[in-house]
């Protein structure tokens, strides 16, 4: 590959979905086959490439791209394992998102307009994934607010516009809260290129409060994307967005960006070393807990499905940062290997139960009685991605939380076992409520509103293939995690590279 | 090439009252000459640095002399490429809007009297452009018909009353020292009661004109009742004259003392504006008012910078104050057209007329929310570059929490009333229908400058350069 | 900045006299027409002032040039300014006859 390929391909990268977006706005609503070719266009030629960056980065290459904008902090988009990591998750998941947002919002009106703001908001998140340097990732993370907006309030309904604005309150004002401690940060130490271990060493003392209020403001602005405990409120309403958005939402673009950015900042910011000399990671890993636990007990009281997958992210999300506060590298591979594992097996999830909406009209847990019978394909779908979430072998969800487990006992956290434990326990206690109704009830009532969506399967076959795609998926990544191809050898690449310097 | 940017706006202003059929074609035409005359000039200062003229060959002290330093070119490149701008805008709707004709040669002269304000570096001169400047700017608000007069009217009577608050203050200064070129000045100056006094009264007058808070009270009204294309200029362009006199006056005028003795007067006046200004446009049902707070709240920005420059002496301050006012024009004049095209094609001038905007003129919402982002500062926009400055300042300056605190909720505040307007848009029960099919061009119009505040951020650092060159 | 006499300090007193009476009328004034007078007492008084100070502490008698210079351009420009407000006024009596009062906002 020559060498000026390698310095634009992130940015190419990005472009592939960016433009076929940017096109999309002008087509008309009746174009429906050029702007389908369009969107799958991008979405190949992204995937080529990150298959290209892929066995580059492997290799060991690093890529590098740069635009003059702040003094000090360029405009920087690279290519190094980590951002990797989440760039394949999304290209991947956007694949089989674009795919059932064909199928799902057939026939629906504004179409161009939700395909346009679909492409931009994996434009930004596959920035976000590229940034090379704080200011870049803040742009980036600004703009997937601006993205993900329209498609929260598409269906335009007063309830979707209460969430949006709802939305827009939290991340507005994480974004806000963001921009004040890079800035802070930038006046310490400028915004140079995220480096494995950190750059804040150099200036950890005389500035330890400084050093502090940055990282808690950070965290903070991270943590309303990430959805962490007092700053969580606006997910559960988000729900009101049609089902691509909130697989998209959950499982990729926003709490995803924020779970990437606390990521960024701990190992490639602060560093293993600052963290322990600034004493952060034990509140960090605090506040990650108690998330999880609370998500998880909320979740058991919700009675629409949507809501306690929503709940359940909360929850599930907050493992990632966990994962990263214990500053081990046991414990690191668990909490990256869960970004890609939450995110195939919560986007799973949320296909079958759009599945379910769709095609039964169902939203409410007691509604899901019997439904094996009558939808097997997608319920056992939702099965394993519920069996994932519980973290049941051999699914991928028991080889993060394994990980993670491991990696409590290296840091000698041993209460964050017990923790693992009791959220275990709970997923279990409301996952497999679900899991039952499906399949060992009887239908008790008729469906609140069944369509007949095709007259091969259980429903429209562009539903069902992204839901049995990403199925099979979770089940592969559990099953052959050893293998070079898994993303767990890929995040154990990402923690030696992480871990090596020290 | 200064005085070709001055003669021609004059001539132009002249022969479209002489052929008023041709003026549209003939405001275009200066327009454009001027635009890339603005950019000529703009290249040689920033390669040769800057350059003066004695008009007419008088000697200096009594001609009318003329600097262009790198601010002042970028001041005028803004003016005439806005001005051609909405010439091109009112062009496209002036038979639909039924702009009077009145509109081209007295754009014309307020485009003169812009140049001609950057440009002096003069007391009386610069009294001259502000009158100028007031007189136009009124009477194009008067364009609008009748229920324009009474705001116009009223504009005009305070704006008349600031400019004779700063002539009685150079009147003063004249008497102390006997001369009006601010350089001059500054070479006698002495902190004294009656140079405060003066300093003191003019600050009064150019505060009242450039509508910084408490003395906005005229600026929403008649902004949010002249046609689209006046309110354009006026908020992105006419109230920075008066404020650009400001910071001549008390960073090359004021001594240090003086200075820090005002900064808490500026600052706290920028935060009032911020946040009062900011509740304001959140609360006004009508749209165009809502932009006209919004305008208010924004110079609070500049007027913050001010302060805090004028006490720390920070250069990071003056390049976040002349990055604001960059920003805030681009940003505002795509505001004010994107808003005028909605409400004239929708008809109604109420917030909610705007409701369900971005199915029915999706490009003009798409501009105004372009726009308000800038307004709010997300990156990568001028008004975030701006933005950014101020917070490297004061991070740099170091416990300057209180401050932090309030751009926080300042730019929560515009986030607010940014996406108010954003998410009527997109409801879609019951949309506005429009009164006529949408028209294209139009809204492409007030994309440009919204497109062009996004493009500012990538240019950062020839800006920056350019800003840190100018010893203000 | 030199001595003044007493004479100078008498007129630069009515100057400042004619300032504050105009200032009054303008703040206090509720109509148009009142406030728009006490702008041109404002300017009066401004103008002595600059009369005034062109005779200041100079030993032939000459007064400064260039202040008489800016009375003059003043001058034109305030009576331009009035007409103009006269102008306005007279529309705005037009426009609406016998229902003149003030309004905040414009009508919807």
């Amino acid at each position: 590959m020559s060498p000026f390929w390698q310095q634009y391909l992130p940015l190419a990268i990005i472009l592939s979905s960016l433009l076929p977006g940017l096109i999309i706005f002008t087509l008309k609503e009746t174009q429906v086959k050029l702007r389908i070719s369009l969107n799958l266009f991008g979405v190949g030629v992204k995937l080529l490439l990150v298959l290209l960056m892929w066995q580059a980065v492997k290799a060991g290459q690093q890529f590098y791209f740069s635009l003059p904008f702040l003094p000090g902090a360029d405009l920087v988009l690279q290519g190094d394992a980590l951002s990797l990591l989440f760039v394949v998750l999304s290209s991947v998941l956007w694949l089989a998102t674009t795919i059932y947002a064909i199928g799902y919002l057939e026939h629906s009106p504004l179409r161009s307009r939700f395909f346009g703001y679909f492409s931009l908001c994996v434009s930004a998140t596959v920035g976000l994934a590229l940034a090379g340097n704080l200011v870049t990732f803040l742009l980036f993370y600004e703009l997937l607010t601006l993205a993900t907006f329209p498609l929260v309030v598409h269906r335009g309904t007063a309830q979707s516009l209460a969430a949006g604005r709802k939305y827009l309150a939290y991340t507005l004002g994480g974004g806000v809260i963001l921009m004040l401690g890079v800035a802070l940060l930038h006046s310490l130490v400028q915004s140079p290129l995220f480096t494995p271990g950190g750059y804040v060493t150099a200036v950890v003392s005389g500035n330890e409060g400084l050093l502090k209020l940055a990282f808690a403001l950070m965290i903070a602005g991270l943590g309303v994307k990430a959805a962490l405990l007092p700053l969580h409120g606006w997910l559960p309403q988000a729900m009101v967005a049609p089902a691509p958005v909130s697989a998209l939402l959950h499982a990729v673009a926003v709490v995803k960006a924020g779970a990437f950015g606390i990521i960024r900042l701990v190992y490639d910011v602060f560093g293993v070393e600052s963290m322990h000399a600034l004493q952060l990671a034990q509140p960090l890993m605090l506040l990650a807990a108690a998330t999880i636990l609370y998500g998880s007990w909320r979740a058991l009281s919700q009675q629409d499905i949507k809501r306690r997958l929503a709940y359940s992210t909360i929850s599930q999300v907050s493992y990632i940062t966990l994962g990263v506060a214990m500053l081990g590298p046991l414990a690191a591979v668990g909490g990256l290997v869960h970004l890609v594992h939450q995110g195939v097996m919560k986007i799973t999830l949320f296909f079958c139960a759009g599945n379910f909406a769709e095609t039964l009209g169902i939203h409410k847990v007691r509604q899901l009685n019997g439904v094996g019978r009558r939808m097997p394909v997608t319920a056992m779908a939702f099965t394993l991605g519920a069996l994932g979430m519980i973290g049941i072998p051999p699914t991928a969800g028991f080889i993060s939380k394994w990980y993670l487990g491991l990696g409590a006992a290296e840091v000698e956290q041993n209460w964050l076992i017990l923790v693992f434990a009791l959220s275990g326990l709970l997923n279990a206690a409301y996952f497999l409520p679900l899991v039952y109704r499906m399949w060992f009830l009887p239908q008790s009532m008729p469906w609140p509103q069944e369509q007949q969506l095709s007259n091969r399967f259980e429903t429209h076959w562009m539903l069902l293939t992204p839901a049995v795609f990403t199925a099979v998926l979770l089940l592969l990544m559990g099953l052959f995690a050893s293998t070079e191809l898994s993303p767990l050898s890929w995040a154990e690449l990402i923690v030696e590279r992480e871990f090596r310097h020290d | 090439m200064m005085v070709l940017l001055l003669v021609l706006p004059l001539v132009g202003a002249l022969l479209m009252l002489l052929w008023p059929k041709i003026a549209p074609l003939l405001t275009l035409l200066t327009a454009t000459i001027c635009s890339l005359a603005a950019l000529q000039l703009l290249l040689q200062v920033s390669e040769q640095g800057s350059q003066q003229i004695l008009l007419a060959g008088w000697p200096s002290g009594l001609a009318i002399s003329l600097e262009a330093n790198s601010l002042s070119c970028l001041l005028i490149l803004l003016t005439t490429v806005l001005q051609l701008l909405v010439a091109l805008y009112a062009f496209a709707t002036y038979r639909r809007d039924k702009l009077g004709t009145g509109f081209w040669p007295l754009s014309s002269l307020l485009q003169l009297g812009l140049t001609s304000l950057w440009l002096s570096r003069d007391l009386f001169n610069l009294y001259v452009c502000l009158e100028l400047l007031g007189l136009v700017a009124v009477a194009l608000v008067s364009l609008s018909g009748d229920k324009a007069i009474k705001p116009a009217l009223n504009y005009l009577l305070l704006s008349l009353f600031g400019s004779l608050c700063y002539l009685l203050g150079v009147a003063m200064l004249y008497g102390a020292y006997g001369v009006l070129d601010i350089s001059a000045l500054a070479l006698q100056w002495q902190t004294n009661i009656l140079s405060t006094a003066a300093l003191l009264l003019m600050t009064l007058g150019l505060m009242l004109k450039a509508a910084l808070w408490p003395l906005h009270g005229w600026l929403p009204a008649a902004h949010g009742a002249a046609p689209a294309p006046v309110s354009a200029l006026l908020s992105a362009l006419v109230v920075k004259g008066p404020l650009f006199i400001l910071c001549l006056l008390w960073l090359q005028l004021a001594s240090a003392p003086q200075a820090v003795a005002i900064a808490p007067l500026f600052t706290g006046c920028g935060l009032a504006a911020l946040l009062l200004g900011g509740v304001s446009a959140l609360r006004t049902p009508f749209a165009k008012n809502m932009v006209a707070y919004s305008t208010v709240a924004q110079l609070g920005y500049a007027m913050l910078a001010l302060g805090l420059l004028l006490r720390f002496n920070q250069p990071l301050f003056a390049a976040a104050l002349w990055l604001f006012v960059l920003a805030h024009a681009l940003a505002k004049a795509a505001c004010f057209l994107a808003i005028g095209e909605i409400t004239a094609t929708l008809g109604g001038k109420r917030l909610n007329t705007l409701k369900g905007a971005s199915q029915t003129m999706p490009l003009a919402m798409f501009a105004f929310a372009v726009a308000g982002g800038s307004l709010i500062g997300l990156p990568p926009s001028g008004g975030f570059l701006a933005k950014w400055a101020l917070l490297q300042g004061l991070w740099l300056q170091g416990d300057q929490l209180l401050w932090l605190l309030a751009i926080v909720l300042a730019t929560l505040l515009s986030a607010a009333y940014v996406f108010r307007v954003v998410v009527l848009a997109f409801d879609r029960a019951d949309p506005v229908a429009p009164d006529f099919a949408p028209r294209i061009l139009p809204q492409w119009l007030a994309l440009l400058p919204a497109l062009a505040v996004w493009a500012m951020a990538l240019y950062s650092e020839p800006l920056l350069r350019l800003l840190k060159q100018e010893g203000l | 900045m030199t001595d003044l006499s007493p004479q100078l300090l008498l007129y630069i007193g009515t100057a400042a006299g004619l300032f504050a009476i105009g200032l009054y009328g303008f703040i206090v004034g509720p109509q148009t027409l009142r406030r728009i007078l006490a702008l041109n007492i404002i300017g009066a008084g401004i103008f002595m002032l600059m009369v005034v100070l062109a005779y200041r502490g100079l030993a032939d008698g000459a007064a400064d040039p260039v202040l008489q210079a800016l009375i003059l351009t003043g001058l034109v420009v305030a009576v331009s300014a009035t007409a103009f407000a006269l102008a306005l006024l007279a529309r705005l009596k037009q426009a609406r006859p016998g229902q003149y009062r003030p309004e905040q906002e414009p009508g919807p």
